[in-house]
């Protein structure tokens, strides 16, 4: 039979239901295609081969056993190294965490095993979410795999990588700027960040409580469908206060269409500085598929944008301070050698645990915290977040869904942004809408005119009107087809017997 | 150092206290489903939220936020429809996250008051306090100076520092004075808000368990995420009586309210004090100090009095009082300094993200309402109207809810019994009850030690009723009545039958009494010739003859009534 | 006003990490400029404007039932076993000496 990776996880849960292969073949021939082509992509820090066959065989137990299959059966997942499934190490690519085994699973985690996924492994990404290119991790350095010498985007570098890749069909990320929607536009691939609150964060290491929402990864939008249908399955989860009943059928959006709709396009964004000639293209001709496809195109304003990067270097600054102040290497963690003091232990250990990157965010939050400061800039952030909201609000009053960037341009050479405060910018289109909450889609469009790299657009809905993403997602599939896996990879092991 | 007395006269102490509260009620912790307990061995009530693990989130527990609901509705706090929990952050293991979950300047409770009356002693404390004009102090003063801070909305106030600093005293109505020399004051409540404790440390390797020579420390998470709620009085308090019965008001209610075990022995209550003094007639602040270790009730005024003292006897020596935190030391009886504040704290304090506002409705609010019983005050009043207690003693029954359970018990056992037979008045039967209650089973509980409660000792209400009827028919004097409550506890039996069975019932019948009140004034003719020259004392020695004519067993009341009529 | 490296220091000092020569040199060189890319929201001031904190909407008053549930508990050996240092039952740290804990 051919190589695995020419399924979608769709048509491998279907397989797999059929009895046309079983669990256990897929898992193996994802774990053979993980060891022929992560030699160059690098997407994993960890691949849980015994934890995959074991998921798969009890997958094909349950249907020698005429149980009714998940709608994930047997589909290969990898996940972000946030999340916690009991048993593994989740290290957040820090040495913070090297050594940390999680005793406890995260609920994103446990649905899609609820589903009958197989859980191959965790996936590389900057130090606790902090970049935009993966080059924090302090593990590895994910390679793009469309071009080895550049950047794979981040902070989720890794599951967008397997994803392009060809390695697993679906796999998780969390976007707390755009850290899922900025490295599946530069990897190729359909990234997905729901409304805040539509998937739980328990068991998630936090980056910044009130902006990180997980979403999936996928080669097809009915993949993506199918991921959020298995994240949402079973309602808000109560063990995360911010979570919310989400019921909607994604699978179901796909084939709705587009005539009569309405998209909103923004001028603003379309000629904001620093958006590569070509990406702004590619989002143009975006426009004028949807149109031909029957939707009405508005333009919009989003009067705040040019507050929004600020807010969100107060916000999450803040929020990430606060949440990594837990890291101190007493119940968990690296913890420094040979210290007297406690006050020495803790200093140490998070000097020497932390890298460069999660080190400057925590001072960063510090500072903006601190008494007066705080007023200045935390006060003033949240209430920017306010109008960024009321722009969007105001925005879907005359559109159904919005459609802009997702990164400003194609994937970039390693060692290319060296300065953080510039890299911060790569995020500009993707972090307004973690400000407001929305939801927003990453819709890869073909290679770019001129890097030939791939370029996207991005899709943004109404808060918790997340249908609308695969809605207008399904429709410029139909339009460019489905995301391929990279031509370095396609084929390379993985043959499904 | 000048006696406190002494040192009242010349300055005004000002004094305000922290009270931290865990619901030891509840079943599990604040955030967490994780079980409370005080007993379990260490970690053994964890889990990845209460030790902060990476990725776990907190979701606030219902019934904690009803307790704390309650309190501030028996507090007379305005309830805040809308707050929000807040992040409180410094870097100490005690705090899984290095974060403390607490309220921001919106608490669910602000702005109430209690009012205090001070009677005895302590009364005597407060020389500015001038006798009034009969009418209560004005409690819509004290709740309307408080306004202020309630009118800010959450947008104006990213964190709204403590009232101290420009505290006016002329928001405080002032005491009262009775007659009798007590007085009333209401004390306010600046807010009560909800938090979690911290985890326990042990500090091994040091003398005495001192951190300062520890050469290493041991943590238990079993309390942290422990319900807390932390109530800040205003700095309306001036004598170390004041505050300690603050403190034992404040308590009873709590007890009442059924939110906690309220031991300031295993700490589930815990009390902080500042303080500071000025000359009388000044109204600027002195500079406070923050008094640790206060746990016990004489502790909190004897920890107070020693830091008034210290103070007065520093400034009128010329010298500074700084702004520090100080340790009580029980044993020593002294204050020492723990740390010395150059700086305020910085703790970064903002709205936690990952728990959803509060909204509370007036269904919530008015659910609380419902569930809250009788308290101390109230029920105070009912058995002085009801029964014609005296005020010490209602409130003495009224104060403690087992305490008043039995009581009223007592009571009815001893209705159901007054209707059969000869009808006592109900008052004398409800004083003699709540004497027998307050006398002898509460010193018989005092005396069996502190795992001994009104609910373990063994002793029923109806018995009780039982002895408080022997008592009231005359059967038994109240010499008897000690020692047949001596039997009881022991034996488990009812009085009426240890009285009969030991032949105990003492003898009122006049026809048995009068022969031997004659022959008691024929035997001493000198003593019944001094009576009569006017000696009423002799009267003492002819009752004393009486009853060993009696062998014990004769009412010596009857006899002392007798013996006056012949002597007449 | 540029933060100094003394400044930086302080913060460092507060947030437990330990940054000396270069690398506090350059944390002040990154903080000013960060500080300085902030700048926009310093705009936002109006008094009109509520903040934001959640973004939730309407989502108020998450509460769950006061009642135990072991399934979440840790066993000893997961509590502890993620500790650089313990002792017995319990997690063990160097000694306290300043460290001034509060509440």
């Amino acid at each position: 039979m051919a190589c695995f990776d020419e399924l979608t996880a769709a048509q491998i849960a279907a397989g797999v239901g059929a009895g046309t292969f079983s669990a256990e073949d897929v898992a193996r021939a994802a774990l053979d295609a993980i060891t022929a082509r992560d030699k160059s992509v690098a997407a994993f820090l960890q691949v849980t081969p015994e934890a995959a066959l074991e998921a798969a065989r009890a997958t094909d137990a349950a249907r020698a056993r005429g149980e009714k299959l998940g709608p994930l059966a047997g589909v290969p997942v990898a996940v972000k190294d946030t999340m916690n499934p009991v048993g593994t190490s989740t290290t957040c690519a820090s040495r913070m965490l090297e050594n940390y085994e999680s005793p406890y699973t995260a609920t994103c985690v446990q649905r899609l095993i609820d589903a009958g996924a197989t859980p191959v492994g965790k996936t590389n990404m900057d130090e606790f979410a902090f970049g935009s290119s993966t080059e924090t991790s302090a593990f590895a350095r994910t390679n793009n795999p469309w071009d080895t010498d550049r950047v794979p985007g981040g902070s989720s570098g890794g599951s967008a990588a397997a994803v392009a890749a060809g390695e697993v069909p679906l796999s998780l990320g969390s976007d707390t700027g755009g850290s899922i929607r900025q490295p599946a536009a530069l990897c190729g691939v359909f990234g997905m960040k729901p409304t805040y609150g539509v998937v739980s964060r328990y068991g998630v290491v936090a980056f910044g409580s009130s902006l990180d929402q997980v979403g999936p990864f996928g080669r097809t939008v009915e993949d993506v469908a199918l991921g959020m249908n298995a994240l949402v399955a079973g309602g808000s989860d109560p063990l995360d206060s911010t979570s919310q009943p989400c019921d909607t059928d994604f699978l179901g959006c796909l084939d709705e269409g587009v005539e009569g709709a309405r998209v909103g396009v923004i001028p603003q964004l379309l000629n904001a500085e620093g958006l590569s000639p070509e990406v702004a293209a590619a989002v143009r001709a975006a426009a004028d598929k949807l149109e031909a496809a029957g939707a009405e195109i508005v333009e919009v304003e989003l009067p705040h944008m040019d507050a929004a990067i600020a807010a969100y270097y107060v916000i999450g600054p803040a929020e990430a301070f606060s949440n990594l102040a837990r890291f101190d290497g007493v119940r968990y963690g690296y913890q420094e050698p040979g210290c007297a003091t406690l006050a020495e232990q803790s200093s140490l250990s998070r000097a020497h645990g932390f890298g460069i990157e999660a080190k400057r965010r925590q001072m960063l939050g510090a500072y903006l915290l601190s008494s007066g400061v705080y007023d200045e800039y935390y006060f003033a952030a949240q209430k920017a977040r306010t109008l960024i909201t009321g722009d969007y609000r105001r925005a879907f009053e005359r559109a159904d869904v919005l459609l802009m960037p997702a990164a400003p341009r194609a994937a970039w050479r390693f060692g290319e942004i060296s300065d953080p405060t510039q890299m911060y910018l790569s995020d500009v289109f993707t972090v307004p809408i973690n400000i407001a909450g929305n939801g927003g889609i990453s819709v890869p469009l073909g290679l770019g005119s001129d890097s030939g790299l791939p370029v996207a657009a991005q899709l943004v809905a109404p808060s918790f009107g997340d249908a609308a993403l695969i809605r207008f997602a399904a429709a410029l599939e139909r339009a460019y087809g489905a995301a391929p896996v990279a031509p370095a990879c396609a084929g390379k092991g993985g043959e499904l017997k | 150092m000048k006696q406190l007395a002494e040192v009242l006269k010349d300055w005004e102490a000002v004094i305000g206290l922290e009270i931290h509260t865990e619901l030891t009620a509840l079943d599990t912790k604040m955030f967490c489903s994780c079980k409370l307990s005080h007993d379990d061995e260490p970690n053994a009530n964890v889990c990845p939220v209460c030790l902060g693990l990476p990725g776990a989130l907190p979701v606030p527990n219902k019934k904690a936020i009803e307790s704390i609901v309650k309190a501030g509705l028996a507090t007379n706090c305005e309830i805040q429809k809308h707050s929000m929990f807040y992040r409180k952050h410094y870097f100490y293991p005690d705090m899984a996250k290095n974060f403390q979950t607490t309220q921001g300047p919106i608490a669910f409770c602000m702005h109430g008051h209690l009012d205090l009356e001070v009677s005895g002693q302590g009364a005597a404390e407060r020389p500015d306090c001038a006798f009034g004009s009969g009418e209560a102090a004005s409690l819509a003063s004290a709740s309307a100076g408080a306004t202020g801070l309630s009118t800010m909305k959450t947008a104006d106030a990213p964190r709204a520092g403590s009232s101290q600093g420009t505290y006016d005293t002329a928001l405080a109505s002032g005491p009262v004075r009775a007659e009798d020399g007590s007085y009333t004051v209401p004390i306010r409540i600046l807010r009560i808000h909800m938090e979690e404790d911290a985890a326990k440390m042990v500090h091994v390797g040091g003398q005495e368990g001192r951190i300062a020579d520890a050469a290493e420390s041991l943590i238990d998470y079993n309390r942290c995420g422990t319900p807390l709620i932390e109530l800040v009085t205003e700095p309306d308090l001036r004598t170390p009586e004041e505050a300690r019965l603050f403190m034992e008001k404040l308590r009873r209610i709590f007890l009442t309210l059924g939110i906690s075990d309220c031991s300031m022995e295993k700490g589930s209550m815990r009390c902080d004090g500042n303080v500071s003094l000025r000359r009388r007639g000044e109204t600027r602040l002195g500079t406070k100090t923050e008094l640790k270790n206060l746990n016990s009730f004489k502790a909190l005024h004897d920890g107070l009095e020693y830091e008034i003292r210290r103070q007065a006897e520093v400034l009128e020596e010329g010298g500074i009082v700084y702004q520090e935190t100080r340790h009580w030391e029980p044993s020593r009886k002294r204050t020492v300094v723990m740390r010395v504040k150059e700086t305020a704290d910085d703790y970064r304090l903002f709205p936690d993200p990952d728990l959803a506002p509060f909204d509370l409705t007036d269904d919530f609010i008015e659910h609380c309402r419902s569930e809250i019983p009788e308290l101390p005050d109230e029920k105070r009043a009912r058995y002085e109207a009801s029964f014609s207690l005296r005020a010490a003693d209602a409130a003495q029954l009224a104060g403690d809810p087992e305490v008043a359970r039995f009581f009223e018990e007592a009571m009815a056992a001893s209705d159901a019994a007054a209707k059969g037979g000869k009808a006592t008045a109900a008052d004398k039967r409800a004083r003699t009850v709540a004497n027998l209650i307050l006398n002898e089973l509460t010193g018989y509980l005092n005396a069996a030690g502190t795992d001994v409660t009104i609910a373990t000792a063994g002793i029923a209400p109806a018995q009780i009723a039982s002895l408080a009827a022997l008592l009231a028919e005359d059967a038994i004097s109240s010499n008897q009545a000690h020692e047949v409550f001596g039997i009881m506890a022991e034996t488990g039996d009812d009085p009426a039958k240890i009285v009969d069975e030991r032949g105990m019932r003492q003898v009122s019948d006049d026809g048995a009494l009068l022969p031997i009140v004659e022959q008691v004034i024929a035997n001493c003719p000198d003593q019944a010739q001094q009576y009569r020259d006017g000696n009423q004392k002799v009267i003492g020695y002819l009752v004393g003859q009486c009853m060993k004519a009696s062998r014990g067993k004769g009412n010596p009341k009857r006899f002392n009534e007798l013996l006056r009529e012949n002597l007449a | 006003m540029a933060l100094t490296t003394e400044d930086v220091r302080g913060i460092a000092d507060y947030a437990r990490i330990a940054l000396e020569g270069e690398e506090l040199e350059q944390m002040t060189a990154y903080l000013n400029d960060a500080v300085a890319m902030l700048e926009p929201i310093l705009a936002y001031t109006a008094d009109d404007v509520e903040p934001t904190y959640h973004p939730i909407g309407d989502l108020s008053n998450v509460m769950r039932a006061d009642a135990p549930d072991p399934a979440h508990g840790l066993s000893l050996e997961a509590a502890l076993g993620n500790a650089g240092a313990s002792r017995d039952r319990s997690f063990r740290v160097p000694s306290i000496l300043g460290d001034g804990g509060a509440a």
